[in-house]
């Protein structure tokens, strides 16, 4: 037990923390914006996985930069054509979404198969690029804590402190702008953001475009950084964690950002655990995450129903 | 001088072959108040709809101030200065009042929403127009009133110099309705015009100045104030006279049927809706409850109706428990219901006329057979009811979600009453029924109430509480707050000033009106 509580206390776990958190933030972040305006999406976890294998194709053939770019593209078209099925051919937002999902599974496979000439498990054979960290080891010399800092800040990929950074811009963006208040009032009532003369269907396709992108984005971190190269199946569930951490959050971009930072330790500390208990089978520890977010989301709901 | 505004010749026919409005013609003055009354189907809402620009006129000109416009859809009607509140309010529930009137067009200040102006702007309004609320509270936390306020100022804040009002009193208390008519002359002392859409006579002959009225889809008459009178006017509406009169219980001794005790139900956020209700139904009379929507009177009828669990306490119908047994028991013990909401709970939209005068009775011999529908029975049952109650409607297998208002609440009314209810729960029963309807709908629970029917009455409108009830109830905040054994001498003023929380009767008069 202690060794576990020592391995939670360290900087390098804190360092785990951030690394694991910010994929599965940017789709949480995506998943808020689409959420708050009234359309759930829930192929997240399939707009990560079609931005994280397009990534990785595409810098194998360009600059980092480029292959994040890509990602982000994907997924903002995904959700334009989710937006296209859902609101102009009136198909249910969630059978859309899990029609992505399916062919994101697939697809990913298939695709994979092509770009890397027979391989149907990893891109291992694609020179994929990684997206560079940012080295904060200036940091160190601050007296005192500096080294403890650098080691839990420093090494980070770039898109974590974008993703920290877009937490406070979409706080700022739905607190604080008119069109901010028209999202959420599409998102609350939308009866009244169309008596006001607000489209809540344009609305809507702007949130599924911004949601689809910002998974993209997560899915290019996940495989720029986090893993370097495309592994069929790599999210394994952060699209869905990301959708609990939007309920769990309660909706607001600092909870759905602390929800993200909850699950993503767990997830760090499912990695760190089998070092530490190798007596405990690691498909147990896998799924902690996941028994995390059901137990998550039970007690907010109850909390929600006694409140 | 050139009238306000001038509708000529408008005509309207919807995709569906009904003819809405024939030919109508409005002519509204300057800075007055205009009232257009007419029976559900008149055309009413439809020649309002054609002024706000969200339905076409296939002929006919309107002209603002002598020039011609085209309302092409509300955004042109607003641009225009015509504003309109519906009904059933848009606003956003988490939003501050101050966000809900600026929706859409915010001020800003740079990229931000600017507040400050926002809030300092709605406040102007509101103080200018006599609109009193508080502009930096959610709209959720606001009774209805001041909510219908929010929608006027968001009407004015874009500047609307005609404001339509679709039945603006129908979900008010009487207090309320007198501050929005104190507010309805402060916009005319300023240079408003108000078009006033209602069928609560009385009222309309108090605030309006001229009387439009509509019949069938044709402008039928056009009152000053002077000549209005009630009669008069409800007979031009239905064309003919009508008696919205019911005679009231026979006095004696009726026995007990229906004992609620110390009654609490919590309401959709866990709070209590209901707490600690006491009262005893009897035999052959209709007990009122009148109340403010939301102060728990929905709960309550949802509880003893079976579709909301009860937390304490007890509802016992002629001797048999049923505080927590299944709709069907409570149908079977002698319980009948007339829901608040015809269209979701009251009846199956997409199945026939004669499938929902059945759905009730699917445990009966007559209808079902060795788990067979018997469809010849429920046919000949179905053409029975539509003729004992006078339901418009082509035939039995006609969809009920086809029918109007009037006849769909009518088609409750006849399968909750053919079952000879002990204990008939009615909420709302006229809600958005036409006079016509209205007055059948009356004379047919007064019927049920002679036969010996107990039934638990409430509505918002206050009139006609007054004119069923033997005995009637107030509810403030789940509470009893007042009860009277006799409601002959009663005035909406008295059941106001309860119904709003101003006063509360002594313990001893309420229990003696209770049991």
């Amino acid at each position: 037990m202690n060794a576990i509580i020592e391995t939670i206390l360290s900087a390098a776990f804190v360092a785990a923390v951030i690394r694991t958190t910010t994929p599965v933030l940017f789709a949480s972040l995506g998943g808020l914006l689409s959420d708050l305006v009234g359309s759930l999406n829930v192929a997240l976890e399939g707009m990560m996985l079609i931005g994280a294998l397009t990534s990785v194709i595409v810098s194998a053939y360009a600059p980092w930069y480029v292959g994040v770019l890509a990602g982000i593209a994907v997924g903002g078209m995904l959700g334009a054509l989710m937006a296209l099925f859902h609101l102009r051919f009136k198909a249910d937002v969630i059978l859309v979404g899990f029609a992505v999902n399916i062919v994101a599974a697939g697809g990913t496979v298939t695709v994979l198969n092509y770009a890397t000439g027979g391989d149907k498990g990893t891109s291992i054979n694609l020179p994929s690029k990684a997206i560079p960290a940012l080295d904060l080891s200036f940091l160190n010399a601050i007296p005192g804590i500096g080294p403890v800092l650098t080691q839990m800040f420093s090494g980070h990929s770039y898109l974590t402190w974008l993703a920290a950074f877009l937490v406070f811009a979409i706080w700022y963006f739905l607190y604080r702008t008119p069109e901010g208040l028209r999202f959420r009032a599409v998102g609350e009532y939308p009866a009244a953001a169309e008596a006001a003369g607000i489209s809540p269907n344009r609305l809507r396709t702007y949130g599924l475009i911004a949601s689809g992108a910002l998974a993209g984005l997560g899915g290019a971190q996940l495989a720029m950084f986090n893993f370097v190269g495309f592994t069929r199946d790599m999210t394994a569930g952060r699209g869905f964690i990301a959708l609990g951490a939007v309920l769990l959050g309660r909706r607001h971009p600092v909870g759905t950002a602390i929800a993200a930072v909850l699950f993503g330790a767990f997830e760090a500390l499912s990695i760190a655990l089998p070092g530490i208990l190798p007596q405990v089978p690691g498909e147990v520890i896998h799924s902690i995450p996941f028994v995390v977010t059901v137990l998550a989301l039970m007690l907010s709901s109850r909390r929600r129903i006694a409140a | 001088m050139t009238p306000f505004l001038e509708a000529i010749g408008i005509d309207k026919t919807y995709p569906g072959g009904v003819h809405a409005n024939k030919s109508v013609d409005l002519t509204v003055s300057h800075s007055e108040v205009h009232a257009i009354v007419g029976e559900n189907g008149a055309g009413k809402s439809t020649l309002m709809k054609i002024l706000f620009g969200v339905e076409q006129p296939n002929a006919g000109e309107i002209r603002l101030d002598g020039t011609p416009i085209h309302l092409p859809s509300p955004r042109a009607a607003i641009a225009a200065g015509i504003g309109m509140v519906f009904q059933h309010f848009s606003l956003v529930p988490s939003f501050t009042v101050a966000e809900n009137v600026v929706l859409g067009v915010e001020p800003r200040s740079g990229l931000r929403l600017d507040r400050k102006r926002a809030a300092e702007t709605v406040q102007a309004l509101a103080d200018r127009f006599r609109l009193p609320v508080d502009v930096e509270a959610p709209v959720e936390r606001l009774p209805v009133g001041q909510q219908q306020r929010v929608e006027i100022l968001k009407a004015l804040y874009r500047d609307a110099k005609l404001l339509i009002l679709d039945e603006p009193t129908a979900v008010l208390a009487p207090q309320e309705v007198v501050e929005l008519f104190a507010a309805i002359r402060s916009l005319t002392e300023q240079g408003r015009t108000i078009l006033f859409i209602a069928h609560k006579l009385p009222e309309v002959i108090e605030i309006s100045d001229t009387i439009s009225v509509m019949r069938a889809g044709h402008m039928v008459g056009r009152v000053p104030k002077a000549e209005a009178t009630e009669a008069g006017l409800a007979r031009m509406m239905v064309g003919r006279d009508v008696a919205l009169k019911v005679t009231r219980a026979k006095p004696g001794e009726r026995k007990h049927l229906c004992r609620i005790s110390g009654l609490t139900i919590k309401n959709d956020r866990g709070l209590d809706a209901i707490s600690g209700m006491d009262i005893v139904l009897r035999a052959g009379e209709i007990v009122g409850i009148a109340a403010v929507e939301g102060n728990g009177q929905s709960e309550l009828f949802d509880a003893i109706g079976g579709l909301r669990p009860v937390e304490t306490g007890s509802v016992e119908l002629g001797g048999i428990d049923i505080t927590a047994v299944p709709v069907d028991q409570r149908r079977d013990a002698g319980m009948a219901h007339i829901p608040e909401d015809r269209i979701a709970t009251g009846s199956a939209g997409g199945a026939t006329v004669a499938e929902n005068f059945v759905a009730t009775e699917l445990e009966d011999e007559r209808f079902v057979r060795h788990g067979l529908l018997d469809l010849g029975a429920i046919r000949a049952h179905a053409v029975e009811l539509i003729d004992h109650f006078s339901v418009r409607v082509n035939g039995p297998d006609a969809a009920i979600g086809t029918l109007s208002g009037g006849n769909m609440q009518k088609v409750v009314v006849a399968r909750e009453l053919s079952s000879n209810p002990k204990l008939l729960l009615v909420s709302h029963p006229t809600r958005g029924v036409d006079l016509g309807a209205t007055e059948f709908i009356w004379q047919r629970l007064a019927v049920a109430r002679d036969a010996g029917s107990a039934i638990l009455l409430t509505s918002a409108d206050l009139s006609e509480l007054l004119s069923l009830s033997d005995r009637m109830i107030v509810l403030y905040r789940g509470r009893i707050v007042a009860a009277f054994a006799d409601t002959t001498e009663l005035t909406p003023e008295t059941l106001g000033s309860y119904m709003l929380g101003f006063a509360e009767q002594p313990e001893n008069e309420r229990r003696a009106a209770l049991s």
